[in-house]
């Protein structure tokens, strides 16, 4: 059962991981919080779709399309609504990014109400069976498909000139904004990114889960607890708080009390900020007097 | 003698617009030619697919009307709109007790709903036939003046419990649900019953809502082996749980769902017949919602509703109008209040051609609907059921 369980929550793990990974991009480059981004999630999943069971468009095209659609939703979303009100305070940034959210869900009830939806299986391939450990298609998929895009994200900001820009804009905006890189755009693509990606979360959810409206909410909890766990702003720590949220839920699950999935992630934020407030790869805030 | 006649007389004036309140308190919203009928429900919101229940119950209205009515009066829906929201719904409630001034109430979706406006319509005193609403707790404790005219939760989860035990050999029972009250409204009194034959369930499980994946539960399923599983979920989630048993291969464990999900729904979700074909809901209905039993209701419905999409909800309230009307012609013409909630309390075995159950009323049990059916996949075919293997 325990690698059964190690093979669940690596699978479910790797969404939280994307969605944190997502939120903290976005928080890395503008320290905002996107409160608004389990709707992101959501709207990738409809995008998704609704390109494949409506617009008959196969599924890794389809995926890829709402990428990019969120993508330009990210950064139309910096540039139209969150730009204008960046010199205000930070509660004013964070009801931007609920109202966001709502919007995005109002749409999505607008059109298909509280109907809960089923996208087709797009991993369907036959079970592998070694002993009791049940290999499935999306568990596969789901791990490869993050794993694969988590080596080219973390290559290309360690090994290539865009990456070391983009560490910089993360280290210092105002020293980055001197050598005369752009940060605004940078900050926009950083919102698109993130959206992109937690968009993509919910596009690889959807055939293993059905969609509906509210989709969003119970993953931005996990992408906060992954978060939190991981250390605030820590790229690499995001995803290693993802894929350990996603085990802590299955153990705690199977081996002390099924209830206990539901709460782990709101366990594990009171824990984390009793216990080690940076999280494991985050910094201490130190503030200079 | 003076004295006490004098205090008698007194009494008499005094009490006389009390008693003429009465009177007119009995025959409130009732005419010669009409009698209003108060029916509350979600008819905007998100839980507006709820509301098919009270078209279905107005359409049977309108045929009535169309044949006449009763004893020459015709049944007037005054519709008020709850939004599944209890503020709303006690809004509606007063306004059509006191503003409208109904001769009584039909209706109801949402439990939440149904047991916050309790108290008022209990004060109140005028008839309220509860007719989508499955909490108990709306009609019991015993209030005079409300009736249940659908199986409550208690009935749905005894129901489920009852099929689940009629399948020979079952001993090994596993319970999943979430750990809400619309939840435990059926999974505590199967669990009853379930203890009442003396079987406890081998394991008891939650899944909650929103919760994509269920490889915990099923991993701990696979240990125990329930010969049937309890599953007290919502759709979504009973999706979900279907799917990953049949992933982790114990698609063979037949499941027993709530009437909050239904076959053909369930099967849409998991897209698969192989994953559903083992499950089991409870269905309150004599036939399939496209049976030659139900079809005649289907076009009654469309009769005065054209545009109206059928739902499983469209027909759950049909019964209890059906009983309604019973009560009403057997008052006769000269209707009160307190003569309906007689009359309602001598309805027996109300067969309503519609409900798998008929309802039954007493002065000591308003709640009219005991059991239901329970519907499942014979030779992949949605059958209804009586037992395991009994076609209803």
């Amino acid at each position: 059962m325990l690698m059964q369980l190690t093979l669940g929550g690596l699978s479910q793990g790797m969404i939280y991981a994307l969605i944190a990974l997502s939120l903290t991009v976005v928080y890395r480059s503008t320290t905002v919080v996107n409160f608004g981004h389990g709707d992101f999630v959501m709207a990738g999943a409809f995008l998704s779709y609704v390109l494949v069971v409506l617009a008959g468009v196969a599924f890794l095209p389809a995926a890829v399309l709402a990428m990019i659609a969120m993508f330009v939703l990210g950064v139309l979303f910096n540039r139209g609504l969150i730009r204008p009100v960046r010199g205000g305070p930070h509660i004013g940034l964070a009801l931007m990014c609920i109202a966001a959210g709502y919007v995005l869900r109002g749409i999505a009830r607008m059109v298909w109400g509280r109907e809960v939806l089923p996208m087709p299986a797009v991993f369907d391939m036959q079970p592998i069976f070694l002993g009791n450990l049940v290999i499935t298609g999306d568990a596969v998929f789901i791990i490869g498909t993050v794993l694969v895009l988590l080596l080219i994200l973390f290559g290309l900001l360690a090994m290539t000139d865009l990456g070391k820009m983009i560490q910089a804009v993360y280290q210092s905006p105002r020293g980055a904004r001197l050598i005369g890189l752009n940060v605004d755009r940078f900050n926009d693509f950083s919102w698109g990114i993130g959206a992109a990606l937690g968009a993509l979360g919910g596009i690889l959810v959807a055939p293993v889960s059905l969609l509906h409206p509210d989709l969003g909410a119970s993953f931005l909890i996990k992408g906060f607890a992954a978060m939190t766990l991981g250390g605030f702003g820590s790229l690499g720590g995001a995803v290693l708080g993802g894929v350990l949220l996603g085990l802590a839920e299955q153990y705690a699950g199977a081996y002390l009390d099924s209830a206990l999935i539901e709460i782990t992630a709101y366990v594990v934020i009171v824990a984390v900020l009793f216990i080690r407030p940076q999280g494991l790869f985050g910094r201490k805030a130190v503030v200079k007097v | 003698m003076k004295t006490f006649a004098s205090l008698l007389a007194a009494f008499a004036v005094s009490a006389s617009p009390l008693l003429a309140q009465d009177d007119a308190w009995e025959t409130q919203g009732l005419t010669d030619d009409a009698i209003t009928i108060g029916v509350m429900g979600p008819f905007s919101g998100n839980a507006s697919s709820y509301s098919k229940a009270l078209i279905g119950m107005m359409a049977y209205y309108d045929k009535v009307n169309a044949e006449g009515g009763v004893h020459g009066r015709q049944l007037v829906a005054v519709q008020e709109d709850t939004a599944c929201d209890s503020a709303k719904g006690l809004a509606a409630a007063k306004k059509l007790i006191s503003q409208d001034e109904v001769f009584m109430l039909q209706g109801n979706s949402c439990s939440g709903v149904a047991v916050a406006l309790r108290p008022t319509i209990e004060e109140a005193g005028l008839p309220w036939i509860v007719a989508h609403a499955v909490s108990d707790s709306i009609s019991d404790p015993l209030a005079a003046n409300i009736f249940h005219g659908v199986p409550t939760g208690r009935a749905n989860g005894r129901a489920m419990a009852q099929f689940v035990l009629s399948k020979p050999d079952t001993t090994n029972v596993a319970i999943i649900e979430h750990s809400n009250d619309w939840a435990h409204s059926y999974s505590n009194p199967a669990r009853d019953y379930l203890e009442e034959q003396g079987v406890t369930p081998s394991l008891e499980l939650t899944m909650e809502r929103g919760q994509t994946d269920a490889t915990a539960q099923v991993l701990k399923l696979r240990q125990e082996q329930p010969d049937f599983i309890i599953a007290a979920l919502y759709e979504a989630e009973t999706a979900i749980f279907l799917r990953d048993l049949k992933k982790y291969g114990m698609g063979d464990i037949p499941v027993m769902g709530t009437a909050g999900t239904d076959l053909e729904n369930t099967l849409k979700r998991t897209g698969d017949f192989d994953t559903v074909k083992n499950y089991y809901v409870i269905h309150s209905y004599v036939d399939n919602l496209d049976g030659p039993l139900m079809q005649p209701w289907g076009d009654m419905i469309h009769e005065y509703y054209p545009e109206e999409e059928l739902s499983t909800f469209s027909f759950v309230s049909i019964g209890s109008a059906e009983a309604l009307v019973a009560a009403l012609e057997a008052v006769g013409p000269e209707l009160t209040r307190s003569k309906l909630m007689a009359a309602l309390e001598e309805v027996r075995d109300f067969d309503t051609g519609i409900l798998s159950d008929p309802i039954t009323w007493t002065p000591e049990d308003h709640q009219g609907v005991k059991g239901s059916a329970v519907a499942g996949f014979v030779d992949g075919e949605p059958t209804v059921l009586k037992a395991w293997g009994q076609p209803y």
